[in-house]
């Protein structure tokens, strides 16, 4: 059918470029240790955007078992729309280069039955409920599974055509603990393949399990100011302030406390890539949502801006090149996005350490204000270590300014981690506790 | 798509594969978005899609969704095979059989308003948003037309038919490397008259006036100060401190801090805090939920005593209770879920006047900021979008945006006065895995909290 719309398209006297999705998801949830709701969800569509006049209309359709004639009442109605549109046209990707990431897809997640899906789901709430029996009712268990597939396809007037299917897969954990206190922890990592389950179940609920009991314990701790060690999960909401100031329209229309590529914006032991071509990675896709390959672009290196991330039509705005930063879905028109997140820097050793303040998360990040900078979160877990003694905290804030955060960066650590799309080691930084 | 058909359908597949209770919604959707930002119109679209969500439960729910309508009967086919296939052991609150067609009527449907129009009014907007200080300004407007058809295996058959509208636009004001902005939304579910009645002259100005003003504010304090919240503060304040924990699912699976609390007194007995979808004309209201049952009024809160949960058909069987209209999905591609409506605290006898010559030393904090709520720790934060130093009663020196925290259990304890100047019109999205538009409010609220200033 596709082939059937891209000949409609090539017989009109315009500028045309389609995105196609389609997709399945599954997923099963597990409340206190029983498996309560599943579900198996499909989806398909195309985006179309039209070129015409230097104007640009979009629209698009549910499904992709359309016949002929609806196909051209969809071309017809977004041509339509290019001519009454007042969005200026900035063309259309003209790379045609191919890049392949490796390891997006696996066929066993793609081919996996329902019910084998459930039994891996049964043995998660197997062995919540092994824990629920050893510990006692002071605790609740709940977590699940996700998996899902999509081949996402673009074509366009300038003779792209490319297509890429991707497999995903997600476990998350949850654990409450009730008396006196309360306290909880969590667990949630996402894959591109098909991961070992009983080891990856076991992984889990250990750190969940660990988190639970320093959350039980902690307490708010008084005030303090001074070197904190912020672990890999509160790194990524810190940076996640940061990020909007280096997308290429927030530059181009001034929501961006950055302009000039070469400043100074950060501490020398700061280093920033976006990168989607990282092989396995959640965030990462061999072309993005205008058909551009993917790349990797270094956005802050030792403290200097070193780039900003564009989709086409701010490249073309800001005499850039595309980095491979538009992100959609058939829905939606490309807008700017980030991909995987590395944090990097000048690399010591953060493990194992005598004595430190220690924030493990924080939460609350989209209150933060990203044009000034300031932010005030609440601190949900972090742990002071005395004499090599972990006490845990809970329920202060952590408030600062990210533009000056990022420049009282000490150093970062040796071991990244995943949080998302983000990539994070530990990070040494001057800060404050509320 | 012919809808008796899928009824049939749907009727003779419960009986082949032994599924004792199911739903379907059948969803119709249009939607308008424009935005435009520095008189760069970046989106203009008009979309219209049709989709198909179906539940079928045996002990425990099976859930599919399609959004090609070629898959209809297939995903219905689907739902119960995943119902048979859980074997759970859940309980689902069953009613009587409601046929009823119900509609939020608009005065002026923007369905008949040209999408050249409301281009126009979005350039209208930006227009007055120029200034020269001013280096950004963003203007969005979206409506959306909700067509529903629900209908269970109880005999259920309800259409509904929901319009809801939404502008806002924001301003960013730049002085030397220090940059501030400030936004304002407008909405409601009705039609083109609730952007036609907003003063559009007076709001740009305020917000222009607002952001400017920002970049000479000062940093806020830090630690635990008196605070006055303005109603638009109030409303996420009770969203985030009560709202969610009194979600019957969050109760049901041991998460809340509120589980076993039902009847016990948690806050000051002037506090009553409501959840309210039949307001009319608000974001967050709609007539029946996605589980086809009807909206009501609850009292989360009634005189500082927990009086009842948000509840769905699931969790109110769990608890042996009424559901109470509160099961609600993003689209017809999610399953329900507990979800909150329009929530605010009820009005008391406190003027402003009276509840700032309270304040020795504290913060009058203005405007909403989002939040975010830890329910297992019983934890909370939300940020205001500015704010007053109080000193002996008087407002001094105008502060930049700062977020604030507590803990719920003692934070509604801490209330100290509540005002009598109720204001519910502050719109916006709600998060839980999926987002639901909503609504919240109260009048001036004084209470206790930790405040994460820079200073």
């Amino acid at each position: 059918m596709i082939d059937e719309l891209i000949k409609i398209l090539n017989h009109k006297d315009i500028e045309w470029e389609i995105y196609w999705e389609i997709g399945r998801g599954s997923s099963f949830k597990i409340e206190r240790c029983e498996l309560v709701r599943a579900q198996r969800k499909y989806h398909s569509g195309i985006g179309l955007r039209v070129g015409y006049k230097g104007k640009v209309g979009f629209s698009y359709i549910t499904g992709i078992n359309h016949d002929k004639t609806s196909l051209e009442r969809f071309v017809n109605r977004t041509i339509k729309l290019a001519k009454v549109s007042e969005v200026p046209f900035y063309g259309f990707s003209t790379n045609n280069k191919n890049r392949k990431v490796k390891s997006l897809y696996d066929r066993k997640i793609e081919e996996m039955s329902f019910d084998d899906a459930y039994s891996i789901a049964l043995l998660l709430t197997e062995k919540e409920r092994e824990l629920k029996e050893r510990l006692g009712v002071e605790y609740a268990f709940s977590g699940g599974i996700a998996f899902g597939m999509s081949t996402d396809g673009i074509a366009n007037s300038n003779g792209i055509e490319k297509i890429e299917k991707t497999t995903g897969m997600s476990v998350n954990i949850h654990i409450v603990k009730r008396a006196e206190k309360s306290g909880s922890g969590s667990y949630y990592r996402g894959f591109r393949l098909m991961p070992d389950f009983g080891k990856e179940f076991s992984v889990g609920l250990e750190r969940a399990l660990e988190e639970v009991e320093l959350s039980y314990s902690a307490k708010k701790i008084n005030g303090y100011h001074g070197e904190i060690i912020l672990e890999p999960h509160a790194v990524a909401s810190l940076v996640s302030i940061l990020m909007s100031n280096l997308y290429g329209d927030n530059v181009y229309h001034k929501r961006s406390r950055f302009s000039k590529i070469g400043d100074s914006i950060a501490s020398e032991s700061f280093t920033l890539i976006d990168d989607a071509t990282l092989e396995g990675k959640l965030g990462s896709y061999s072309f993005d949502g205008e058909g551009n390959p993917s790349q990797r672009t270094v956005l802050i290196e030792d403290g200097i801006l070193k780039g900003f991330l564009f989709d086409e039509a701010y490249a073309k705005l800001m005499n850039a090149k595309s980095t491979g930063n538009a992100v959609r879905d058939f829905r939606t028109v490309p807008h700017i996005g980030n991909s995987n997140v590395i944090i990097d820097g000048k690399r010591e050793n953060l493990e194992d350490l005598e004595k430190a303040v220690v924030v493990k998360r924080v939460f609350g990040e989209h209150t933060a204000n990203p044009l000034s900078g300031d932010f005030s979160l609440t601190i949900e877990l972090g742990y002071l270590i005395e004499n090599g003694e972990v006490k845990p905290f809970k329920d202060n804030m952590f408030a600062g300014n990210i533009f000056e955060l990022i420049n009282l960066i000490i150093n970062v650590g040796k071991e990244k981690e995943e949080v998302g799309s983000f990539l994070s080691p530990r990070v040494l930084i001057l800060g404050k506790i509320i | 798509m012919n809808i008796d058909r899928l009824i049939k359908k749907a009727e003779e597949l419960a009986g082949r594969y032994g599924v004792t209770y199911y739903e379907v919604r059948v969803v119709k959707i249009s939607v308008a978005h424009l935005e435009m930002q520095n008189s760069h119109l970046e989106e203009i679209s008009s979309n219209m899609e049709i989709g198909i969500g179906v539940r079928a439960f045996q002990g425990a729910w099976g859930f599919s969704s399609a959004n090609d309508i070629g898959r209809a009967e297939k995903a219905i086919e689907t739902a119960m095979k995943i119902a048979k296939l859980m074997k759970g052991s859940s309980k689902v609150y069953l009613n009587d059989p409601i046929k009823d067609r119900a509609e939020i009527k608009a005065k002026k449907p923007f369905i008949n308003v040209d999408l050249d129009e409301k281009l126009e009014l979005v350039k209208t907007v930006d227009k007055f948003l120029e200034d020269n200080d001013i280096v950004n300004r963003k203007v969005s407007y979206g409506d959306g037309l909700k067509w529903q058809f629900y209908f269970n295996s109880l005999g259920s058959e309800i259409e509904t038919i929901i319009p809801r509208i939404r502008l806002s636009f924001s301003a960013t004001a730049k002085k030397g490397n220090e940059m501030q902005s400030y936004w304002k939304i407008f909405g409601g579910t009705g039609g083109w008259e609730i952007v036609e009645d907003v003063d559009l002259e007076y709001w740009t100005a305020f917000v222009k006036e607002k952001s400017k003003s920002l970049l000479n504010a000062q940093l806020p304090p830090s630690g635990e100060f008196d605070v006055i919240m303005d109603p638009e503060l109030a409303g996420v304040f009770i969203h985030e401190a009560l709202g969610h924990a009194s979600e019957g699912d969050a109760i049901k699976n041991g998460e809340s801090i509120l589980e076993g609390k039902l009847g016990e007194k948690i806050a000051v007995e002037e506090l009553t805090v409501v959840d309210d979808p039949t307001l009319e004309g608000k974001f967050g209201s709609y007539i029946y939920d996605d589980e086809g049952v009807k909206a009501r009024r609850v009292e989360i809160i009634k005189d500082g005593v927990l009086n009842e949960y948000l509840l769905d058909r699931e969790t109110a069987a769990y608890f042996d209770m009424e559901p109470n209209g509160h099961g609600r999905a993003q689209s017809y591609n999610y399953q329900p879920l507990v979800r909150m409506s329009n929530t605010y605290i009820e009005p008391r006898d406190w003027s402003f006047e009276e509840m700032l010559s309270e304040v020795k030393r504290g913060l009058y904090l203005i405007g909403d900021k989002g939040g975010e709520v830890d329910i297992a720790n019983g934890t909370f934060m939300f940020g205001a979008k500015e704010g007053y130093l109080i000193e002996n009663g008087e407002i001094k020196a105008h502060i930049r945006d700062v977020a604030l925290s507590g803990k719920i259990l003692d934070v509604l304890k801490n209330i100290r006065a509540i005002g009598k100047d109720l204001k519910v019109e502050f719109p916006g999205y709600c998060g839980k895995g999926q987002w639901v538009p909503v609504d919240d409010g109260g009048p001036h609220v004084l209470t206790r909290a930790l405040v994460g200033g820079l200073l």
